[in-house]
């Protein structure tokens, strides 16, 4: 698979997300695949950040560490990312005290960089534009050293500065200035027919899916990595008609999403792991009155505050024990945008179908990088409610001992058949009771909806070949780093499969058996300390060849697996 | 009260009946919520509020235990969340009257915040706020608004700190509603909260409650005592929230009862939300919806 990888490198607000979006808007317009992210420290201001971008003609999920090509914003940009450069790429910068940087630039000599630059106050003051534009200076010669038409660049400027056309006249200035001071340094070639691709992040596209769901109330508190749903929710509640709610506390948007939820209306709420926790008594209680519950999670890595803008996949035991009590609930974890789009709508079809929790996983990394994709397929999942009329229902239908461990679910007020959603341990009218042997078949009735749940829900899927030369197991984000690897390794000769859990608990077992059985050298990949997620898996008897466990908030990169495989395929052999 | 309904009594008595249930009462003898239930029931017979009309949200607490006890719709949740609870099943079906009953302890220790933009808010919720003084169910600890110096469980040598004076502490969130009674009064109680039912908006009822077990200083006859209704004060105006603010200070001598301020011109949480101009209940808008046009 042949990639691109572009990193865009300076100081927070020096205008490294519009430079990011400026060209993820122009390569995606000429038909490229893509993917691209932003690494940034949690603060508004300052702090070294990189925008990050992967494109290929091939369909690419996942990011790479070492860039083809730097632009450096600024000088300390290019000072902390030097090693992220491979030896022999390209360094595009405006910095002009040439004192300042006669060290940096020799090194990058020395491995055979080419470094190309322009005076950039100088430039841009000829020209009569502010300074603050050196980074369309910048596009404009990447642009021109990757000789791609000038027109894609340009319309992504006009795109991006459309409301402010001043500036827009400004930037076209610069824009051409730059193209004329810089020539074709690398051969990468674009796709043969431009279409222009459509491109999402992970937060919009689980606004979208859920927004598709008939989801007609979100409520949240804001918190990264998640906080954007809110702000998209909100900004569309005009044309959605829904009702978008900023609660005062994670505790209030839960409560406020089992109030809706308890309706019969489809509602959910989203945070991090910090949020989650206030939410825990919450999901307990969703257990207890057998209310269905959707929550997503943008996992950062923690304890506390931890590292609030960076990702990582350490909340799966979060997700799988929270909240006091025993009682069923369905863990998802989820990878990409597409998945994304697909997985909140089944999540809705299963707390409603189950009277159920229902927690997405998703990371930083899913829910800010952005993705090209095919246009999202309407009316693909159906709408599953779970409803009945209450009419000609009795009371004690509602919290029915059945076999399955689902009961009649009907919404409060339609009928006379009124029930007690009971936090209490309660009769199957909802009567509180303490009396031992109703509590005990009451108890065991809804955890009996995990067995019901473990039917329903789908397998794992091998991605690559039934039978590899090393195998991996995974969950979440770790499909985007597997796809690519996957690919890469089929292009030498080696075999690379993957199994990868979307339902994450309760566990399928069908296929792992016959995945552990058939692959001699199965490796865990996942974003935490501890293997969370793997220890479920070990618990079945199973035992991993090695385990690929990363914790220190950045994504898994290509090179990661790479590295792992080649250090562990002969090992194993 | 509604004459038409007390001159056919038969239909009224039916009315409360069909609320009423065979599931055993469990408080105390003499407690304030035998009277609380009551009044609700009888309220909601009086402003014809059915079964199919209403939702009724607990909090945790003694109050919380006559969720099996009225025969209606009832949702019993966690301590201190009942508002937010109460919000939510109110923002997905405008149509029902909601009432919500929590204690002292849920309202202004576990879930104050809630309290606090539940008023902001406007929630148009009717809340009966239980106020005996302690936390009864764990056997009478103090509360925020047990005063200074009672010796309680856990506060042996008496309480520390300060008590939160509830109505001053609603009225300085800018309500729409704020109302006392006292559960000796079944009339004023029942009168009041039928008030709060009619009202568009938060509607705050504290219920001064008898605790014969654990707060013996102010049983019922004690109230009694001590209350004066407001319509009986002369020029008083509960549209005046300096008013209402002057009048609820006074906690010494005479506790003023009745609907102390009311302003019916702000307008409740549902009637601003723009994105819900002229739309009713969630649950009828549930289906696909295209996303063409929002990526």
């Amino acid at each position: 698979m042949k990639r691109l990888c572009i990193k865009i490198v300076g100081a927070s607000g020096t205008g490294l997300l519009s430079t990011g979006d400026i060209l993820t808007r122009a390569l995606a317009s000429l038909g490229f695949n893509l993917v691209s992210d932003r690494e940034f420290p949690s603060l508004i201001k300052g702090g070294h950040s990189v925008y990050t971008l992967n494109v290929s003609e091939d369909s690419i999920y996942s990011l790479s560490r070492q860039a083809d090509i730097i632009v450096a914003l600024d000088k300390e940009g290019m000072e902390v990312y030097k090693d992220h450069l491979k030896d022999g790429g390209i360094l595009l910068h405006a910095y002009e005290r040439f004192g300042g940087i006669k060290d940096l630039i020799e090194e990058f000599q020395s491995r055979n960089v080419n470094v190309i630059s322009v005076p950039g106050r100088k430039t841009l003051q000829e020209i009569g534009a502010n300074h603050l534009m050196v980074n369309v200076l910048l596009i404009a010669m990447l642009w021109k050293v990757l000789d791609y038409d000038y027109e894609y660049v340009e319309a992504a400027i006009k795109e991006k500065f459309s409301s402010k056309p001043k500036l827009l006249e400004i930037d076209l200035i610069v824009l051409k200035k730059g193209w004329d001071l810089a020539d074709k340094k690398l051969d990468f070639s674009k796709p043969k027919k431009p279409s222009a691709r459509r491109f999402i992040n992970g937060n919009r596209a689980i606004t979208l899916g859920a927004i598709h769901a008939g989801c007609r109330a979100y409520y949240a508190y804001p918190m990264s990595p998640s906080s954007s749903i809110l702000t998209y929710m909100a900004e569309l509640a005009s044309k959605t008609g829904m009702l978008v709610k900023q609660a005062e506390d994670e505790i209030t948007a839960a409560q406020l999403t089992i109030g809706s939820m308890y309706m019969g209306a489809r509602a959910m709420t989203a945070t991090s792991g910090g949020g989650f926790d206030l939410m825990t008594e919450s999901l307990s209680l969703v257990g207890m009155i057998e209310v269905p519950f959707v929550c997503v999670i943008a996992q950062r890595p923690g304890p506390a505050t931890g590292l609030p803008t960076w990702t990582g996949q350490g909340d799966f035991h979060l997700a799988k024990y929270a909240g006091h009590g025993e009682y069923a609930r369905l863990v998802i974890g989820v990878s990409n945008a597409q998945d994304a789009f697909d997985l909140i709508q089944h999540a809705f079809n299963y707390a409603e179908l189950y009277q159920i929790p229902v927690i997405v996983l998703t990371d930083k990394q899913i829910a800010e990088s952005l993705w090209t994709i095919e246009d999202f397929q309407e009316k693909a999942i159906p709408i599953e409610r779970g409803l009945v009329s209450g009419e000609g229902l009795v009371s004690s239908d509602r919290y029915k001992i059945t076999n399955n461990g689902v009961s009649k679910r009907w919404i409060p007020g339609d009928g006379p058949a009124y029930y007690f959603a009971n936090g209490d341990e309660h009769l199957e009218d909802g009567s509180l009771t303490e009396d031992a042997e109703p509590a005990k078949a009451m108890i065991a009735k809804r955890i009996r909806k995990k067995e019901s749940l473990l039917q329903a829900i789908e397998e794992p899927v091998i991605y690559g070949e039934e039978i590899a030369d090393i195998s991996f197991l995974g969950w979440g984000s770790s499909l985007n780093v597997m796809l690519d690897v996957i690919a890469d390794f089929a292009e030498r000769g080696v075999k690379v499969n993957y199994l990868h859990y979307r339902y994450l608990f309760p566990l399928k077992k069908g296929k792992l058996n016959n995945f552990f059985t058939k692959n001699k050298s199965v490796h865990l990949i996942e974003g935490n300390y501890t293997g969370q997620f793997g220890q479920d898996i070990e618990a079945c008897g199973h035992e991993f060849a090695g385990k690929l466990l990363k914790w220190n908030g950045r994504a898994f990169f290509i090179e990661d697996v790479i590295e792992y495989i080649d250090q562990n395929l002969n090992k194993n052999l | 009260m509604n004459l038409p309904l007390l001159n056919n009594l038969s239909i009224y008595e039916e009315r409360v009946r069909s609320l009423q249930t065979n599931n055993v009462l469990t408080w105390c003898s003499g407690c304030g919520n035998y009277g609380i239930l009551n009044a609700v029931t009888h309220a909601m017979a009086l402003e014809n509020i059915g079964v199919e009309d209403a939702i009724l949200c607990f909090d945790v607490g003694c109050n919380g235990n006559a969720s099996h006890n009225i025969q209606a719709y009832t949702i019993h949740g966690l301590h201190g969340r009942v508002l937010s609870l109460a919000a939510g099943i109110k923002i997905a079906d405008p149509t029902k009257t909601i009432i919500a009953f929590g204690g002292d302890g849920a309202t202004f220790s576990e879930g104050v915040n809630h309290f606090v933009h539940s008023v902001r808010n406007n929630f148009p919720i009717v809340f009966i706020f239980h106020n005996n003084e302690n936390y009864g169910l764990t056997t009478g600890q103090p509360s925020a608004t047990t005063p200074c110096g009672a010796k309680m469980n856990a506060a042996p040598d008496g309480v520390s700190t300060q008590p939160i004076n509830p109505l001053q502490f609603a009225l300085s969130l800018n309500p729409s509603f704020v109302a006392r009674t006292y559960s000796g009064n079944a009339q004023h109680m029942t009168a009041t909260i039928q008030k709060g039912m009619q009202h568009k908006g938060f509607a705050f009822i504290e219920v001064l409650q008898a605790c014969p077990t654990y707060n013996k200083e102010t049983p019922d006859e004690w109230y009694a005592a001590h209350v004066k209704d407001i319509v009986e004060h002369p020029n008083y105006d509960n549209r005046d929230i300096w008013d209402a603010r002057r009048i609820v200070e006074d906690l010494n001598d005479t506790f003023y009862i009745g609907v102390l301020y009311q302003n019916t011109d702000l307008p409740d949480f549902l009637s601003v939300q723009l994105s819900r101009e002229g739309k009713l209940r969630l649950v009828d808008e549930v289906e696909h919806v295209s996303i063409n046009n929002f990526y």
